[in-house]
C-alpha cells in the first residue's frame, strides 16, 4: 500500500511479501546499523505488539479457565526475550502469565528483560512438566517464544527438543511468536508443532505461506524506505493499531 | 500496613514479599506520608508524587532501559494526539504537526512521538531549537531522519505556524526543569503565547513551574502526563488531559495513589 500522498496512480494491491531467513537477517541488520534502532527498543516494540495480538486472539472474556493463566515458554535468544516482554505487557493487560525460561541468555541486554518480569511478580517455573495433562489443566494457552528465525532449525538441542515434544501433545492452543519453534523459516514443517495462532513480527516469513490458523502481523514501526526497498507491501494498519489480522 | 491498606482501599495481598521492591516501598512511603484520604466512595484523588523517583526506580530496580521507556512514552504521546486530534478532523491532508523538542529527555520523547505520528499518517516537522552536536547522533533523531521526517532549522514566525500547521507539540522541558528560561526558549515561549493553533504539551508546558503552573504562560489545549501527573497539572485548564507511559502492572499501580486503570490494551487514559 503506498503511503505517499504525491502519487495519484490507481492503487493496485500488491501481494504481501513473505521473507526468507536471509532477508529477515538483512532487514534487521539495516534497522540496527543504518536506521539506528536499538536492540532493546525493537524487542520492546515486538513484545508489546505480540501481547496486543494475543488479546485480540484470546480476549480475557473468552478464556475458559477461572483464572486467565498463560504459559510463556522462552528460548535463549531474541525470540525468548520477545516472549519476556510480551509476558510483561500481558500482565499489564490483566492476564496471568507464567514464564518457563530454562536457559537464560548471558547477555545483559536480555537479562534486563528477566528482571523487569520478576519485578512485575510474574512467576518463573523451574521445570516444564512432561505430563501434558498438567499443562492442559493449569493454563488456557501456551505462548511459544522458544526459537525464532535466528535459529538453525536443524540443530535444535536439548532442552528444547524435549520441550517441543511435550508441546506437540498439549490440547490447549499454542500461539507462536514469529516462527513456530522448530520450523524452517523458509518452509512449513511437516511434523513440527502446530500452533493455532501465529504472530508474525514486522513481516511474515516464507514458512507462513498457507498457514491455516489465525495469522496476525504485529509491529508497526518499519520506516517506509525499508518497506519500499524490500517491496514488503504491508497492509494498512487501522487507526493507531500496531497489529492486523492477515 | 494492613490498616492503612484498608483505609485507602488497597489490596495488600498483591504486595508479596518478593514484590516489596524499593518501588513499592517508595510509593507506599508517599502513600502513607502525604496522601489525601479518599473520603467519598468512587472519588479518585490524583496525588502528585516524585516522578523523578519513579523513573529512577524503573531504570535501576526494574532494569528498564531508557530506550524502552522512551519508546512507550513516545507512543503514548502520539496516541493521545491522535485521540484528541483525529486525522479526519484536521483541515490539512496530511495534517502537519510542529514538534518542538528540547535538549533533554522531554525532547527525546517528542522525537519518538514524531516518529509514531508519521506512522499514524500525520506529517510531523521536528525543531530542535538548541541542537548541540551530540544530539545529531542521538538515535531518536536519526530514526526520524530516516523516516523522512523534516527537521526545521529555526522556529517559524507566529503567522506561519498558524497558516501551515494544525497543531504544535511542546516537548521542550519536563519535570526536571528548574530556574528561568534561557534563549532561545524565552523567544519561543513568547511566540507560542501568540499562536492560535492548539498546543499539546508533554508533561510540563513550556514556562510553567513544575509545581505551581503559570497563570500567564502558555495555556495548552492538551496535556500529556507521563507515568503520573505533576503538581502543575492541577492548574491545567485545557480540553484534553491524558495520562500516558503505561509501564507497571495494575497490582503495583494500586499503590500509585489511585491512578485509574488503563482500559484494555490502551497506552493512554483520558483524565478529563
Amino acid at each position: 500500500m503506498n503511503h505517499s500522498s504525491n502519487e495519484k496512480e490507481p492503487e493496485t494491491i500488491e501481494p504481501l511479501r513473505y521473507l526468507s531467513k536471509s532477508e529477515v537477517a538483512t532487514v534487521e541488520t539495516e534497522l540496527l546499523r543504518d536506521y539506528r534502532f536499538g536492540q532493546q527498543q525493537l524487542i520492546e516494540i515486538w513484545g508489546h505488539a505480540c501481547a496486543i495480538a494475543i488479546t485480540k486472539a484470546f480476549p480475557l472474556s473468552s478464556l475458559s479457565k477461572k483464572q486467565p493463566t498463560l504459559l510463556v515458554v522462552c528460548g535463549p535468544e531474541q525470540n525468548g526475550s520477545i516472549g519476556l516482554v510480551c509476558a510483561r505487557h500481558l500482565r499489564m493487560f490483566e492476564y496471568e502469565p507464567t514464564i518457563f525460561y530454562p536457559k537464560r541468555s548471558p547477555q545483559s541486554l536480555h537479562q534486563d528483560f528477566t528482571v523487569q518480569c520478576e519485578k512485575m511478580d510474574i512467576p518463573f517455573l523451574s521445570y516444564l512438566p512432561t505430563e501434558v495433562q498438567l499443562l492442559n489443566d493449569a493454563y488456557n494457552l501456551v505462548i511459544d517464544a522458544i526459537l525464532g528465525p535466528e535459529t538453525d532449525h536443524k540443530e535444535v538441542k536439548e532442552p528444547y527438543a524435549g520441550m517441543l515434544v511435550t508441546l506437540k501433545q498439549v490440547k490447549i492452543p499454542i500461539v507462536s511468536v514469529d516462527v513456530p519453534s522448530g520450523w524452517d523459516v523458509d518452509e512449513p514443517a511437516k511434523d513440527g508443532i502446530n500452533p493455532e495462532v501465529l504472530i508474525s513480527l514486522t513481516a511474515p516469513k516464507k514458512c507462513a505461506t498457507g498457514f491455516s490458523g489465525k495469522h496476525f502481523l504485529a509491529g508497526r514501526f518499519l520506516p517506509y524506505d525499508i518497506q519500499k526497498k524490500y517491496e514488503l507491501n504491508l497492509p494498512e494498519f487501522p487507526g493507531t493499531e500496531c497489529v492486523i489480522e492477515l | 500496613m494492613t490498616a492503612i491498606g484498608q483505609l485507602y482501599g488497597v489490596d495488600l495481598k498483591t504486595c508479596t514479599q518478593n514484590s516489596s521492591t524499593a518501588l513499592c516501598k517508595l510509593l507506599f512511603g508517599h502513600f502513607s506520608g502525604s496522601l489525601k484520604r479518599v473520603s467519598e466512595p468512587g472519588k479518585q484523588a490524583v496525588i502528585p508524587l516524585a516522578r523523578r523517583d519513579i523513573d529512577e526506580e524503573l531504570l535501576n530496580e526494574y532494569s528498564f532501559s531508557v530506550d524502552q521507556l522512551m519508546e512507550l512514552a513516545g507512543l503514548s504521546c502520539a496516541t493521545a494526539v491522535s485521540k484528541g486530534y483525529p486525522l479526519q478532523s484536521l483541515l490539512k491532508s496530511p495534517p502537519r504537526v510542529l514538534v518542538i523538542c528540547g535538549p533533554g529527555n522531554n525532547g527525546e520523547d517528542g522525537s519518538v512521538c514524531a516518529r509514531h505520528l508519521k506512522l499514524f499518517g500525520y506529517e510531523p516537522f521536528v525543531l530542535y531549537p538548541k541542537h548541540p552536536y551530540k544530539l545529531l547522533f542521538q538515535k531518536p533523531t536519526i530514526q526520524c531522519e530516516k523516516m523522512d521526517i523534516s527537521f526545521l532549522t529555526e522556529m517559524p514566525e507566529v503567522d506561519v505556524i498558524d497558516e501551515e500547521y494544525n497543531l504544535v507539540v511542546d516537548a521542550i522541558f519536563g519535570f526536571s526543569f528548574k530556574g528561568s528560561l534561557r534563549e532561545p526558549f524565552g523567544d519561543i515561549l513568547s511566540q507560542l503565547k501568540k499562536i492560535t493553533v492548539p498546543i499539546a504539551s508533554i508533561d510540563i508546558p513550556l514556562g510553567w513551574d513544575v509545581e505551581n503552573g503559570c497563570p500567564d504562560g502558555i495555556q495548552p489545549d492538551m496535556l500529556i502526563s507521563l507515568t503520573a501527573p505533576e503538581k502543575a497539572a492541577n492548574h491545567f485548564t485545557g480540553r484534553y488531559h491524558f495520562l500516558g507511559g503505561r509501564f507497571v502492572a495494575p497490582a503495583l499501580e494500586k499503590f500509585q495513589l489511585n491512578l485509574p486503570l488503563y482500559p484494555d490494551t490502551d497506552c493512554v487514559y483520558q483524565l478529563n
